[in-house]
């Protein structure tokens, strides 16, 4: 079994080997810059605080991020799609702590509090149990806020803008409308037709990160053990990285953490390479005391 | 699971083969459109039902059994490139009613290569999980393939394309697609026998949703939604044009579907070249009228046929192997459909 220091050291060196030469990340090696890529490895670099050997991926990072910010202060997937913003909110985290960078961080802020998804007030015969009038955000534009791009926007204003603006409220409240009853978060429909749906880990992860300090912990109290209960068996990167960081936020980082990212990253011999956001996420896991906030402070 | 692989039987592969994983950026651009490849409408097709009691049939030999019934020459699938779309929704272990079979993926794949194909890959963009890696492992999907040797791409990630909408029954002008459809030949739909509670049924044509990556239109794919889940698919598929349709209704869906039904076995596997025709036969089998299927009834106008005189039924007769799918009544779109 690697040790975690073993382990920092191959995923930091993944993440630097993908660096490209004109600034940025793509998700596979030989492939195209990415901007949801490069703010991941940017948010997972940073995290080392290493200095001197990332520092130079993280700057040019940041400033290839900057290069793909639009006029109105949003980072979509290419330009040509504008509509799918959903990276605004992670190039805010990678852009967070650099003085340079200011003008592009609050420019992308402003983008995210003028910008919600499309609501309703529901009619009495609907099928879906959420409250549908609650505002966050969407993953794409005009469509419906779902949990994850929700959570991310909170975390991205928490962190680095204003975290008590009244967007902030709303998109907690839309999160704890959105938990399941039994436990744990999914995309984000509760029940359909009167039946629950399931939770999924790294759901569940994702909106316990952006609501630890908001709600009390009561009121996550069956999510967090849906979740401790999941991060046993899986052992994929997307879900168990958001797993340990949501557990980690409430301080139950689980104690094999190491070993479970160790068997993690072996499962690549039968997964193949996984991409950069993956191996982001994996890094701030092992690199995370209690949750993904606690690389920003 | 039988234990006999593809690769073993095909005794051995190539260094192309052999990698697997997401791997959206390996196939190498041939410049041929599958676009091309497409066909008028048809007043009329073929379609293929086959009994099939258990996965633990010889699922390859039925689907190649299937492709000569139905004309399908291997002149036609020789050193062609094929992608297989299943349909995976959402990782649940214990809960294989909700995903297309492993065993029907594998029996496609060895059909399509002992007709000859140069490649198989299998592709899809998960629709309530960004977790594709644990949709793989928890569906049993990631052994068959590893075992197999067949490269799996996750369409959610892959950077896309932009088309016209072929359809233009939605208001979207153009579609994206992922740049991964440039290097194949043939889109084959390997889709799930199940009832649906906001389409009715979900079948070859819905399925083709998950071909759409989630980069662009969001998990669920909410703008297809927002434009009428209807029009969505018959824009998609006129937009794709897939070659070929193959349903695992071995153990399919009923109830509240796509997720929360109940296991429903039908027995069957069907196919076809048109994919309306295929899924009008699939109602059918479920003992619901596929002219009460919005799409399905849409899709006639234009797309292909879905009346039963149209239809030229291969194997065996739909009286042999209707299984009436539970339907929901408090379900608007599952209302009337018998």
């Amino acid at each position: 079994m690697m040790d975690r220091s073993t382990l920092v050291s191959s995923c930091r060196e993944a993440l630097r080997g993908r660096a490209l030469e004109g600034g940025g990340f793509p998700m596979f090696p030989g492939e195209a810059y990415r901007p949801d890529a490069t703010a991941w490895a940017v948010v997972a670099l940073a995290s080392t605080k290493s200095g001197g050997r990332d520092r130079g991926a993280v700057e040019s990072g940041r400033s290839r991020l900057a290069g793909s910010q639009l006029e109105d202060g949003r980072v979509s997937v290419t330009p040509s799609t504008p509509e799918s913003y959903w990276p605004t909110s992670l190039a805010i985290l990678a852009w967070h702590g650099s003085e340079k960078h200011a003008e592009q961080r609050s420019r992308a802020i402003n983008f995210l509090l003028r910008t919600w998804g499309k609501h309703w007030v529901k009619t009495e015969n609907s099928p879906l149990a959420h409250d549908t009038s609650i505002q966050g955000w969407s993953w794409t534009q005009d469509t419906h806020s779902w949990v994850e791009p929700t959570s991310l926007a909170i975390l991205a204003l928490r962190i680095s803008g204003p975290g008590d603006h009244v967007r902030v409220r709303e998109g907690v409240r839309l999160l704890r409308d959105r938990q399941l009853p039994a436990g744990g978060w999914n995309y984000g429909n509760t029940l359909v037709y009167g039946k629950e749906l399931y939770p999924q880990p790294d759901c569940t992860g994702l909106a316990l990160s952006a609501l630890v300090g908001c709600v009390p912990r009561s009121e996550v109290e069956k999510s967090l053990k849906c979740l401790a209960s999941q991060v046993t068996r899986v052992r994929t990167p997307l879900s168990l990285g958001w797993g340990i960081l949501g557990l980690g936020a409430w301080g139950q980082k689980p104690g094999q953490t190491t070993a479970w990212v160790g068997e993690c990253m072996d499962r690549q011999a039968k997964h193949g390479a996984y991409d950069t956001t993956l191996v982001s996420l994996l890094l701030l896991s092992l690199n995370a005391g209690v949750g993904i906030g606690s690389f920003f402070e | 699971m039988r234990v006999r692989t593809i690769a073993e039987k095909r005794g051995g592969w190539t260094r192309r083969e052999v990698l697997f994983g997401p791997l959206g950026g390996f196939l190498a651009s041939s410049g041929f459109s599958f676009l091309e490849g497409c066909t008028k409408p048809k007043e009329s097709a073929d379609v293929h039902i086959s009994k099939l009691a258990t996965y633990e049939s010889d699922i390859a030999s039925v689907v190649f059994a299937g492709f000569k019934e139905l004309g399908v020459n291997e002149s036609e699938i020789r050193g062609k490139r094929i992608l297989l779309k299943p349909n995976l929704v959402e990782p649940h272990l214990g809960a294989g009613h909700i995903n297309t079979h492993p065993l029907v993926i594998r029996g496609a794949a060895e059909a399509f290569l002992r007709a000859g194909a140069s490649k198989v890959l299998v592709a899809e963009g998960p629709g309530h999980s960004r977790d594709s890696l644990l949709m793989l492992e928890e569906s049993g999907l990631g052994d068959v393939l590893r075992e197999d040797r067949i490269s799996f791409v996750d369409l959610n990630y892959v950077a896309g394309y932009t088309v016209g909408n072929a359809g233009r029954r939605t208001r979207l002008r153009a579609l994206i697609l992922p740049v991964t459809l440039r290097d194949v030949d043939w889109v084959v739909s390997v889709a799930k026998m199940k009832t649906h509670h906001w389409a009715g049924v979900t079948l070859s044509m819905k399925n083709l949703f998950g071909v759409m990556p989630g980069i662009y239109y969001g998990w669920p794919k909410n703008v297809f939604h927002w434009e009428g889940i209807d029009k969505s698919i018959l824009d998609i598929h006129e937009t794709l044009k897939p070659h070929f349709a193959i349903v695992d209704g071995v153990v399919g869906m009923e109830g509240d579907g796509p997720i929360m039904g109940t296991p429903k076995q039908a027995g069957v596997i069907v196919m076809g070249r048109n994919l309306p025709a295929v899924d009008a036969t699939c109602a059918r089998i479920m003992g619901i009228d596929p002219h009460k299927v919005s799409y399905l009834a849409a899709a006639s106008e234009r797309l292909g046929p879905i009346r039963e005189p149209h239809i030229r039924q291969r194997g065996e007769p739909i009286v042999s192997v209707r299984t009436d799918f539970s339907l929901v009544e408090k379900i608007d779109a599952h209302r009337g459909l018998r």
